[in-house]
């Protein structure tokens, strides 16, 4: 197994590198995005955007993709790539559907296997297949959906009786979506695993210096493995989230997420080329795209000027990256 | 399923501004009805055996695209002397051409095709009416008449132009209404979006006010999220034009979620069961517009029409028309018994 071209620059061929100091700066760089938002949107849309209602509002609907998000900043930790994300989703909801008449837990058990064993192939494919992760991921991407259209029969399937599944999508706990309490227990959950044990070193150290972290005694197949796995079962969680907003559960849900999750994760300050990860930078740029979305619906602007807008952040958002080497 | 073809018949008669034909042309009927009339086109008229069709769309990544393929399906297999090939399942134009090439090479009597694009399958199209194998066109027109024998399509202005009526007369010309469009950009997109706001215009001048039109591309998910922003953004909200019955759920789950589903009604388009079912219960889901995929079926007959040379028995033109546009009729608690075999 050969480095990543990348990994030598600097100083990343220590095998446990702390992903500290100088991502600090994007993320001070993203709060004041966020804050610019929330500024022009107030007044923009002075009735609507600024609102409780309406910030609760957006902290649901980021929590989907946010998952995806979070699952995807390991990942692209590691330098891989999950492409699969979107169609799991997908998967996954229809997987629940078809235990649907058994209730809640089984809809919500049979979507978690889904993505476990989804993830499960990608994870083999890539870990010990040596497949590269895009064209692992790609495979999945199109298996999957082609998955979901079958067992579904092409037809979505109602959950409007399961409570259990709806509450995801539209209940609440002390006034807060639980669908956003999800979203923010895995943040937090997934911060602490990334900053404060030794596997978030491990998958960090596995980006930054794939045989330095062997030599260092980090059994690399098997972190690599993991993050596939992790990816598997976000998107299993972010099926349930959705499908309990929809109140059901349909093949044709997921499209593009994967690229949604991957933008947030590298605006955050993530490195595509793995080495350097953020939670905190990724939780911010699912809630940046988000409020864009948000705003520019309020404003009712035409989807061409929210596309170019969605792209230039982007852009602007790789090119400070760029300027902080 | 037969009702499902007489009703299939029916609509296209009614587009024809004709009587039903009957739909007693079945396998048996032209094995004796052989004086064979001539069509207008290049290919040969073939009697005995088997009629080949080689059938091509694009991936079902969609219900209504699903029941298109599905109902061709259906149809050659009950017509019992069709012999199809399908092929299916591509996302991009330039795989679906290669698909259509493999089909040309195998010699099939008849090419019946929903074109991902149009301008990029035209050239196919044409190498294969070249080569004698008379093309059926569904749904999306190909622009050079020479790339096809006959066209069916369904009637997207005609969605958008019965919704506006729909909506002017639900309304009595005042209000504010919600338009949540289909993929940004597309024809079909732009001509239901047309055809609405033309009728509302016609009908109520500016009485009826669009407040928000955003796109949600065919998906239920992007249409509860576009929604929900919506309805922040919209306090006091009439109606909903939706532009898909797949996407309306989405809509429709956006509107409940918020409680707000006595503040307004909503419609669909392409006639959906789910849809169908929903309004025969009342409330919120007041109407849908059908963009029928039973065509994908009657497009096969045609196929099969022109290449044993013979044309529709209630027509006084010998041969197969070239042109046949079904009808958006539009369903509501009134009429959906009438048309629910139709839904997929």
């Amino acid at each position: 197994m050969s480095t990543t071209d990348a990994a030598p620059e600097e100083g990343r061929s220590l095998p446990l590198p702390k992903p500290k100091g100088r991502i600090q700066l994007q993320e001070y760089a993203l709060v004041g995005v966020v804050a610019l938002i929330l500024i022009v949107g107030a007044i923009l849309e002075p009735d609507s955007f600024l609102t409780s209602d309406n910030m609760l509002n957006v902290l649901r609907q980021a929590s989907v993709v946010g998952v995806l998000a979070i699952g995807m900043t390991f990942v692209i930790a590691t330098g891989g790539i999950d492409l699969s994300v979107g169609s799991m989703v997908a998967c996954a909801a229809v997987a629940g559907g078809q235990l649907a008449d058994s209730g809640s837990m089984a809809f919500v058990l049979g979507a978690l296997a889904m993505g476990l064993v989804l993830g499960g192939i990608n994870a083999s494919a890539i870990a010990f297949g040596r497949v590269v992760p895009f064209i692992a991921t790609l495979a999945m991407f199109t298996m999957a959906r082609g998955l979901a259209l079958w067992l579904s029969d092409k037809t979505p399937v109602s959950l409007f009786s399961l409570d259990g599944v709806r509450w995801f999508g539209n209940g609440e706990v002390i006034g807060i979506p639980s669908a956003a309490i999800v979203f923010l227990a895995i943040t937090a959950f997934a911060w602490v695993l990334l900053n404060r044990t030794r596997y978030g070193r491990y998958v960090v150290a596995t980006g930054g210096n794939r045989e330095a972290a062997r030599i260092a005694g980090v059994k690399v197949p098997w972190i690599v493995f993991s993050v596939y796995v992790i990816t598997g079962i976000c998107a299993a969680i972010a099926a349930i989230l959705v499908s309990g907003r929809l109140a059901s559960a349909s093949p044709i849900i997921g499209n593009l997420y994967e690229l949604d999750a991957i933008a947030a994760v590298v605006i955050g300050g993530s490195a595509l080329q793995g080495g350097r990860a953020t939670i905190v930078g990724t939780f911010l740029g699912v809630i940046t795209f988000a409020l864009i979305f948000n705003l520019l619906t309020l404003m009712d602007l035409a989807v061409e000027i929210q596309q170019i807008t969605k792209g230039l952040i982007i852009l602007a958002a790789v090119l400070v990256q760029r300027k902080e080497r | 399923m037969s009702i499902k073809h007489i009703a299939g018949a029916l609509s296209l008669s009614l587009a024809l501004g004709l009587a039903a034909c009957g739909g007693d042309d079945s396998s048996s009927s032209d094995a004796g009805d052989n004086q064979s009339k001539p069509t207008s086109g290049s290919s040969a008229t073939k009697t005995d055996g088997p009629v080949k069709i080689a059938f091509s769309a694009p991936g079902a990544d969609h219900g209504w695209m699903a029941a298109i393929t599905e109902n061709a399906r259906n149809e050659a297999e009950k017509l019992g002397d069709v012999e199809l090939k399908v092929a299916e399942g591509v996302t991009d134009s330039a795989a679906q051409a290669d698909q259509v090439e493999t089909l040309i090479a195998g010699k099939p009597d008849a090419l019946v095709i929903l074109p991902n694009e149009p301008d990029a399958l035209m050239p196919v199209a044409q190498k294969a009416m070249a080569a004698g194998i008379p093309v059926i066109d569904i749904d999306r027109e190909f622009t050079e008449q020479g790339a096809f024998r006959s066209l069916i399509t369904g009637d997207n202005y005609g969605i958008g132009y019965q919704a506006g009526n729909y909506f002017a007369d639900q309304l009595k010309c005042s209000g504010n209404v919600v338009e949540i469009q289909g993929i940004a950009g597309i024809p079909v997109t732009e001509q239901r979006s047309q055809g609405f706001s033309d009728a509302l215009k016609r009908k109520c001048q500016d009485g009826v006010k669009i407040v928000a039109s955003q796109p949600a591309d065919f998906v239920p998910d992007k249409g509860l999220s576009v929604m929900e922003n919506i309805l922040q953004a919209q306090k006091d909200i009439d109606a909903v034009y939706t532009h898909d019955d797949d996407m309306a759920e989405g809509v429709v789950s956006a509107i409940q979620n918020a409680g707000r589903e006595d503040e307004m009604f909503l419609t669909g388009a392409g006639g959906s069961k789910a849809a169908m079912d929903q309004i025969k219960k009342g409330g919120l889901y007041r109407a849908t517009f059908l963009y029928n995929p039973s065509m994908s079926a009657s497009a096969i007959r045609m196929a099969r029409k022109i290449v044993r040379g013979e044309g529709f028995e209630d027509l006084t033109e010998p041969e197969v028309p070239q042109k046949i546009t079904v009808p958006a009729t539009t369903v509501t608690k009134e009429n959906v018994d009438d048309v629910q075999e139709l839904g997929f």
